[in-house]
């Protein structure tokens, strides 16, 4: 059930982020629309953390980005993954998998 | 990441600013349009879609600047940013830029050049392999009577037990330094420096000959084979690099002499000679007294302590301890010193002198610069406040001001690297060859490093004033008040200038007592006419010329021709010249009540036109003639010094020395560089003069090796061609001796007070800089008074002052810190000077006439760099500046 968008947690925009161009390259607005839908609307990146984020994923080399058409034939910089950045998607899921298990275990222990 | 990705990203975000941020400002343009659309298929009227897409993005200039914050290389970007600031900063105050510049340059400068000779005498390595492995051998004496530290001469006996009973070290002895020589190959006659030295001198120094051997142990025995080592450059200037010279006898003072090696290019040694010959050491002649330096080189495996310890057992043991005979009660030890302490020992002292000097340049170039950045810094106090207001942080404003100071530092230090390395040109033209004990002086990266951290220590120091001003900028009084000057910042310029005044008291002093030095030694009562004469100079060191009878003919025949010369008057030959070093000698009185009194003199050989040609006073008896002939009466001529201390000033003529020698006659004092007993660098003393003609063959082949005789002669008047007719009247005689040189009796002189005249002109340029440092200072704490005190002095004038008083009101305060400064010089002279007073001839410590010069100087600069500024003030129109408010 979709509930009230939250603004993300520290340190879950990066997985996020890489998770979205795991299956395709995608634009600066396509991301933020992928994330919304894989996680059901819980997540909502907004542009003034979606920026940053992807010009550091670039110039760490996670990303590289190019100029293309969008569906409505309208100039959009695009954004995929490299192959450092399916490791880094690799290494950031396992880190997040280990963080959740760990708060969840912590929160229904009493 | 890999590095090399992110070092291009790195620079494209620095380097191409531009670039990057279009294609942001695109990219969030784009994601715009994109918001926009979605909006409209979702709907909405296109208005509505756009207003609603600029919503989410949530101001699209705050989503680059955050961007802009996270790329890589933010930081340095916003230094360069600083930097392209300061520079535009610096270029709209082109004077307080140049003020600054020069300043550094020349006080860095001077630093840089005074560094390089440090780095080349006392921290470069030696130019020989494994240097930290050489040495010298120091005596110290510790006693009641006696205390001394310093490097050993050894003698014959201390070489043979060195080389004998030493096994820690490979040693080595040669002459104390080069003589001239005269060196025949086929027609061609050279003269040059000769060295001597033992076997195994260039094993020790690591050196390996070019082509042939080193000289062998049979070489370096008395009487061994004749044997030259070549420097390569003789090689090359004289013999063309042949290398077919190699086994062949060349001619060296007329003796045949078999080439058995050359040095490799770039090659040097301590004696840094043209030609080498083996030394023979021995226990007699030279190896009676201690006249060999030794060097050493420490054995694979050995250590200096153990070196030491051989050392000491073996000259200590000897049955007749002779070096103690002055000393009794003392103790004596004998231990190695690194070969580079023990050849720049004796400039160590001059050198640190001049280094403390350079600092007191720096110090108040600091000084004034710091003065410069406050003031600057005060101009900009409401630039400052604006920036404060707007959100700069403290951290922000410091970092600029920083920035702009390190950029004045490097500026200030790349010129200084130029001036450094001119004024070392201009210091190699004051010093003779072989002054100093290294080959050259180099501006290598030490001493770029060195300019380039007291650049920046210089920029942090008078930075430091300003930047601590900064912190106490207040933002509403800033804001509002447009003058912003402040009393205290006043008084803090009036103490930099008193304190650099005060350093420059002290340079002036000093330089001023050297010049006073210089120029009494200089003055001295000449006792003898220098005008007029003209003298070569020829080496002796010969052994055709060790028969007396070939002495006199040469003697002879040189003199008649020199007199056929026109313009000549006369012309004679002495084996010393006033001003020169002489020989001394150990004479013992034969008759009177002073029978068997024994002393030291001067002496030296002279043909009967000598005191003629030099129109010295005969004050008693006569002078020599052609009649003080070989087999005549040995006689000789004394001075009036001579007279005093032998004979209680009475009359010498008619006695009696060393048994047969009759004084006939007595002269006037001479000044000399004297061997015996020396108080200055010229002085009078006792001396004898003999007959040339009187001379014997074992003495005047001794002589000639240490000194070379001079050729003199009196004209009336300037002589065309001089040099040249006296050149070839001295082929007349012997076609193979070369002159070694031609001077005037100034040149002369000049030669002898090299170290005095080098030491006025570097603590003389040093003081000179002092001087225009200080009077910048001043004048630019008064003109800045003026312009701050603009609004005040209209007031002023408006309500009835005098343009006297109020130009008296403001120019006191630029006389009132000079005064002070000069006070406190003085104290500060009183205890530095004191140092001095082993340098200084003729002249106290405290020597009024300097002191009053000094003050004087000082005040007269202090007023006129208050005046001119000061005048500005009768520009200003009273009614114009209340109304500017």
């Amino acid at each position: 059930m979709p509930s009230e968008p939250t603004t993300l947690l520290q340190g879950t925009s990066d997985p996020l982020i890489l998770k979205s161009l795991a299956t395709s390259e995608m634009h600066g607005l396509g991301i933020p629309r992928r994330i919304q839908q894989i996680t059901g609307g819980t997540f909502v990146v907004e542009p003034g953390s979606l920026f940053p984020a992807l010009h550091r994923m670039e110039d760490q080399r996670w990303t590289s980005s190019f100029w293309g058409d969008s569906e409505n034939h309208r100039r959009a910089k695009y954004c995929r993954l490299t192959k450092a950045g399916r490791r880094q998607r690799a290494v950031e899921s396992k880190r997040w998998a280990r963080i959740s298990v760990a708060i969840a275990q912590a929160l229904e222990s009493s | 990441m890999p590095l090399v990705a992110k070092a291009r990203s790195f620079l494209r975000n620095l380097f191409f600013t531009q670039r990057v941020d279009e294609d942001l400002d695109q990219e969030v343009r784009s994601h715009l349009q994109l918001l926009t659309e979605e909006n409209v298929r979702a709907g909405m009227p296109r208005k509505e879609a756009e207003r609603a897409a600029r919503m989410e993005l949530g101001g699209a200039e705050q989503v680059k600047e955050q961007v802009r914050e996270k790329r890589l290389g933010n930081g340095l970007h916003a230094v360069m940013v600083d930097c392209r600031f300061g520079l535009r900063q610096l270029r709209k105050n082109p004077g307080f830029t140049l003020t600054v510049v020069l300043t550094l340059a020349l006080s860095v400068g001077a630093n840089t050049a005074i560094f390089s000779l440090v780095n080349a005498l006392l921290l470069k390595s030696l130019p020989y392999p494994h240097p930290e492995r050489m040495g010298t051998i120091y005596t110290r004496i510790v006693g009641s009577s006696a205390a001394s530290d310093e490097r050993h001469n050894v003698n014959g006996e201390q070489w043979e037990l060195l080389r004998d009973n030493v096994p820690a070290l490979i040693s080595a002895v040669s002459s104390g330094g080069t003589s001239g020589v005269n060196l025949k190959a086929g027609s061609q006659v050279e003269y040059v420096h000769r060295g001597r030295v033992s076997a195994h001198y260039f094993d020790v120094l690591g050196i390996q000959p070019v082509l042939g051997r080193n000289f062998s142990e049979d070489e370096d025995r008395p009487h061994g084979p004749n044997a030259v080592i070549l420097s390569y450059t003789l090689w090359r200037n004289v013999f063309r690099a042949d290398p077919g010279i190699l086994g062949q006898s060349i001619l060296i003072r007329s003796e045949p002499y078999t080439v058995v090696a050359m040095l490799p290019q770039g090659a040097t040694t301590p004696l840094n000679a043209d030609v080498y010959t083996p030394l023979r050491p021995s226990r007699s002649g030279e190896g009676g007294g201690t006249n060999f330096h030794a060097i050493t080189r420490l054995r694979d495996g050995a250590t200096w302590q153990a070196a030491d310890a051989e050392i000491n057992r073996a000259w200590l043991s000897r049955p007749h301890p002779y070096e103690l005979g002055e000393f009794p009660g003392a103790k004596l030890s004998y231990y190695s010193v690194s070969l580079q302490k023990g050849q720049t020992d004796s400039l160590r002292p001059q050198v640190l002198a001049l280094m403390i000097a350079a600092g007191f340049i720096l110090l108040i170039a600091c000084a004034n610069l710091a003065g410069l950045t406050l003031v600057r810094m005060l101009r900009r106090t409401s630039e400052v406040a604006t920036r404060l207001a707007l959100g700069a942080s403290s951290w922000q404003i410091q970092r600029q001001f920083w920035i702009e100071n390190l950029l004045l530092a490097l500026l200030g230090g790349a010129v200084s690297i130029g001036v450094g390395y001119l004024a070392l040109n201009e210091l190699f033209l004051l010093l003779p060859e072989h002054f100093l004990p290294v080959g050259r002086v180099p501006l290598d990266g030490h001493v770029m490093a060195f300019t380039l951290a007291v650049s920046v220590l210089t920029s942090v120091l008078f930075g430091m004033l300003p930047a601590l001003e900064v912190r106490k900028v207040d933002l509403r009084s800033s804001m509002t008040d447009r003058s912003g000057v402040r009393a205290g910042s006043v008084r803090v310029r009036q103490a930099l200038i008193a304190g650099e005044v005060a350093l420059t008291v002290v340079l002036l002093a000093g330089s001023g007592l050297l010049i006073r030095s210089l120029i009494h030694l200089e003055t001295l009562p000449p006792g003898f006419n220098p005008q007029g004469v003209l003298v070569v100079k020829a080496s002796l060191d010969d052994v055709r010329y060790h028969d007396p009878a070939a002495f006199r003919a040469l003697l002879d025949k040189s003199t008649a021709a020199m007199r056929q010369i026109p313009g000549v008057q006369n012309a004679a030959v002495g084996l010393s010249l006033p001003y020169e070093r002489v020989l001394n000698d150990w004479i013992t009185l034969s008759d009177g009540k002073e029978t068997g009194t024994q002393g030291g003199t001067d002496e030296l050989y002279v043909t009967p036109g000598y005191f003629d040609t030099l129109q010295m006073p005969v004050l008693a008896g006569r002078v020599f003639t052609d009649a003080d002939s070989p087999n005549a009466q040995h006689v000789a001529v004394v001075n009036q010094s001579f007279a005093r201390k032998f004979y209680a000033g009475s009359n010498p003529v008619g006695r009696y020395i060393n048994n047969d020698i009759l004084i006939v006659g007595e002269v006037a004092d001479v000044p000399i560089a004297s061997g015996l007993h020396p108080v200055a660098p010229i002085q009078t003393e006792q001396t004898m003069y003999i007959p040339a003609a009187q001379m014997e063959g074992p003495s005047l082949a001794l002589l000639h090796v240490w000194f070379q005789p001079d050729w003199v002669v009196r004209t009336a008047g300037p002589v065309g061609g001089l040099t040249a007719e006296m050149q070839r009247a001295l082929a007349k005689a012997d076609p193979n001796l070369p002159a070694s040189g031609f001077y005037s009796m100034k040149d002369l002189l000049a030669r002898t007070l090299t170290t005095q005249r080098m030491e006025v002109a570097l603590l003389g340029a040093m003081a000179a800089l002092a001087l225009l440092l200080s009077a910048v200072g001043i004048f630019a704490l008064v003109a800045n008074m003026v312009a701050q005190k603009t609004r005040e002095i209209g007031i002023r004038m408006a309500l009835g002052s005098s343009l006297g008083q109020v130009m008296m009101q403001i120019g006191s305060s630029g006389v009132g810190a000079p005064l002070l400064g000069v006070v406190l010089g003085l104290a500060l002279a009183a205890g530095a000077l004191r140092v001095m007073s082993s340098v200084i001839y003729g002249v106290g410590v405290y020597d009024t006439a300097t002191i009053l010069v000094v003050v004087l100087t000082l005040l007269a600069v202090a007023i006129l760099a208050t005046v001119l500024p000061a005048l500005k003030i009768a520009r200003i129109d009273p009614a114009r500046t209340l109304r500017e408010e």
